[in-house]
């Protein structure tokens, strides 16, 4: 939870991401941290020497190593099937390290840009419940107590503000974000894109186990999509200001890693496997497909969004269209070349130029 | 002997240091604490004096005041002494030295600050009442950008609306500002300047020592000390009392001379300081060696991450620090979490 070095894939390339087994491992053991929670408080108590220095990140998880196979192990029993228990475990790895992905996301946009943070705590007695829990942590806690007061104040310094105070703490610890509103809106899109992936490895677990039907590429598709949008509902009044927050050039970047980190998820769940020029496109199209029903979602007024979910259905199945037109064009294409092929082949022994002397 | 068991009966939640010299303030710091503040003016000095008459620790102890050497017990009058002297033409001073840059360097601790309305400020060695002002008038222009706000939202506030507005017992907390310092002078002429500027409401003057502030514990969500904390005989005394004081969740901000970066700006900056400054307290003020001591005291003041690391060692926390003209001057900043 305090990874603190920065994981950057420069651009959406999970399939290399996980060949690093550096990643893997990083990965295994955040995600069997979340899942357990049961060192939560062995992880304050390493993490209250120093929170960002790397050589204790590097001790940290050789500690942890150790601890996270077994309960790896035993998460990994749970859920994989006979027959296919390697690419559960793979499944397992990559959900693990898009969590890891998205908590180091999550937690890099409440880090604020401090040169040396420190926890010393020298006889602190009386704080020592704030030291176990790292800064990130509790800058985390007053993101998500923020978010109650978005409604009312907008994306802004003052819902933090009131966030702070409804933690019982003073409304002056808002100065720890230097990037207020950048910050509470990434935090919203990381915590949304977590819950998506678990809404989503659940999903695939039911399959797995045989309890649910496996669904097409399309109606996965659609349903992932209208479950992630849905996430915005209670802020959809002010989600015009958020959006216009990410597009601020200092927030650019890390809204981007976020969408790319979505779509991918999304395709990963999906049953996508590919590794050439398909990977690029499918997932252009799909933050296509996000990016203008969200917008259509901005401004919708029908009941319960249908208008929305009206539109989205529409641009999948062009999608859909789109793929079976294009394996029809090239089977047109290759037919044709072959008839002309056939009937240069035929004018050329008509005209006698095939015989051999 | 009977002060230690008085001591010890007394619960001193956060009485870190075993030095007989604390103890002893600290019976007699709760004394003060229940009087009024008014008579705290009285008692803060002959507070000290008697501190420093229980024991001869305190004179044992020997501390920089300016270049010199000179006994933890003196230094405090000395300092005081240098700021009685100078009270009258401090802020001319200030701007002369600084070519009005100090006006600059406070403006941004009030931006870093960035203090949210119902915010309370106490604002330590503030004398003259520089940052308390700017205070004021920054969280007047918030409350005023709300309701501006608010109106080109196109409502038009109804006479109930205006009315809740008026301010009315025990309502939302105001912002407030306590600016606390150690020398009746400089609260003399800030206390002038505050009528002459007409502000009346949300401003109190305290006399008090940083070592020893006269305030309850979690008092204030901000603490600052603007060019003060070089005076104080005990930094880490300072620091301690300043968590103390502050809310969980409050900030400390100090502003200070400190380390120039850049060696060639930090030759013509030594230069300056020691041929100019002191001929300008001499022309100016009349007084030669109180601006002596200023600028050997900027000397004496650790740098940058030292005093970053002093903070951390009183006990706070996301503690950074920003360079402000190459370094002449650091303002620093800390949270009681």
């Amino acid at each position: 939870m305090y990874v603190n070095f920065r994981y950057q894939a420069e651009s959406p390339k999970s399939d290399v991401a996980r060949r690093l087994s550096v990643l893997l491992d990083m990965a295994t053991l955040l995600r069997g941290l979340r899942a357990a929670g049961a060192l939560r408080g062995l992880g304050g108590v390493l993490a209250a020497p120093t929170a960002t220095n790397p050589q204790f990140c590097r001790l940290r998880r050789g500690f942890y190593c150790a601890a996270l196979r077994l309960q790896d192990e035993s998460k990994s029993d749970k859920a994989s099937s006979s027959s296919s228990s390697s690419s559960s475990t793979s499944y397992h790895e990559h959900y693990q390290a898009h969590s890891a992905q998205q908590d180091t996301a999550g937690q890099h946009h409440s880090d604020p840009a401090a040169e040396g943070t420190s926890s010393s705590a020298d006889g602190q007695s009386e704080y020592q419940d704030e030291e176990y829990e790292s800064e990130e942590q509790l800058q985390a806690r007053i993101l998500t107590a923020a978010l109650e007061f978005v409604p009312l104040h907008g994306w802004s310094m003052e819902a933090i503000a009131a966030g702070a105070e409804s933690l019982g703490l003073s409304s002056a610890s808002t100065g720890m974000f230097i990037n207020g509103s950048g910050e509470l809106v990434l935090h919203f899109i990381a915590d949304c894109n977590t819950k998506l992936t678990e809404i989503l490895a659940e999903q695939h677990n039911q399959v797995q186990l045989g309890q649910a039907e496996k669904k097409k590429t399309s109606e996965f598709l659609r349903d992932a999509v209208e479950t992630r949008l849905r996430m915005y509902i209670p802020y959809i009044e002010t989600w015009p200001q958020a959006m216009s927050i990410l597009l601020l050039p200092h927030n650019i970047p890390d809204s981007l890693k976020h969408l790319s980190n979505l779509v991918d998820d999304i395709w990963y769940y999906a049953g996508d496997r590919s590794t050439d020029m398909n990977w690029y496109t499918k997932r252009a199209v799909l933050t296509g497909i996000y990016n203008t029903t969200e917008l259509v979602m901005v401004q919708d007024s029908s009941p319960d969004f249908q208008d929305t979910w009206a539109f989205l259905d529409n641009r999948i199945q062009d999608v859909v269209n789109m793929a079976t037109t294009a394996k029809q064009v090239q089977s047109t294409g290759e037919a044709v070349v072959q008839g002309l092929m056939g009937a240069a082949v035929t004018l050329k022994n008509l005209a006698g130029l095939n015989q051999r002397r | 002997m009977a002060a230690n068991i008085h001591c010890s009966i007394i619960n001193r939640k956060r009485n870190f240091l075993s030095h007989c010299v604390i103890n002893m303030a600290a019976s007699v710091r709760t004394f003060v604490r229940s009087l009024s503040r008014k008579n705290a003016c009285f008692t803060a000095v002959l507070r000290r004096s008697e501190c420093r008459g229980f024991t001869g620790a305190a004179e044992d102890r020997s501390t920089h005041f300016g270049f010199e050497t000179v006994s933890e017990a003196e230094k405090a009058s000395k300092v005081y002494k240098v700021f009685e002297n100078v009270a009258q033409k401090y802020d001319v001073m200030n701007d002369a030295m600084s070519l009005g840059i100090h006006r600059l360097w406070k403006d941004a601790l009030l931006h870093v600050m960035h203090p949210q309305p119902g915010a309370r400020l106490l604002d330590v060695a503030g004398g003259t009442g520089d940052i308390a002002f700017r205070f004021l008038d920054y969280i007047r222009s918030q409350q005023e950008k709300q309701q501006r706000r608010a109106m080109s939202l196109g409502q038009t506030p109804s006479w109930r609306d205006i009315s809740d507005g008026y301010p009315a017992g025990g309502g939302a907390p105001e912002s407030a500002v306590v600016v606390c310092d150690i020398n009746k002078e400089m609260l003399k002429v800030g206390r002038q300047r505050a009528d002459s500027r007409g502000v009346t409401t949300g401003l109190s003057w305290v006399v008090g020592d940083a070592e020893e502030l006269p305030f309850n514990d979690d008092q204030f969500d901000l603490y600052s000390i603007a060019f003060g904390i070089r005076n104080v005989t005990r930094i880490d005394q300072a620091l301690k009392e300043a968590l103390r004081v502050l809310k969980p969740g409050g900030r400390f901000l100090c502003l200070e001379f400190s380390k120039v970066t850049n060696p060639v700006l930090e030759r013509l900056y030594d230069a300056y300081s020691f041929q100019v400054i002191p001929v300008l307290g001499e022309v100016i003020a009349g007084d030669w060696k109180s601006y002596q001591y200023l600028v050997e005291s900027i000397r004496k003041f650790p740098d940058q991450e030292e005093f970053k690391g002093l903070m951390e060692d009183a006990g706070f926390f996301c503690v950074q620090y920003f360079n402000l003209t190459g370094g002449v001057v650091a303002l620093h900043s800390g949270f009681k979490l």
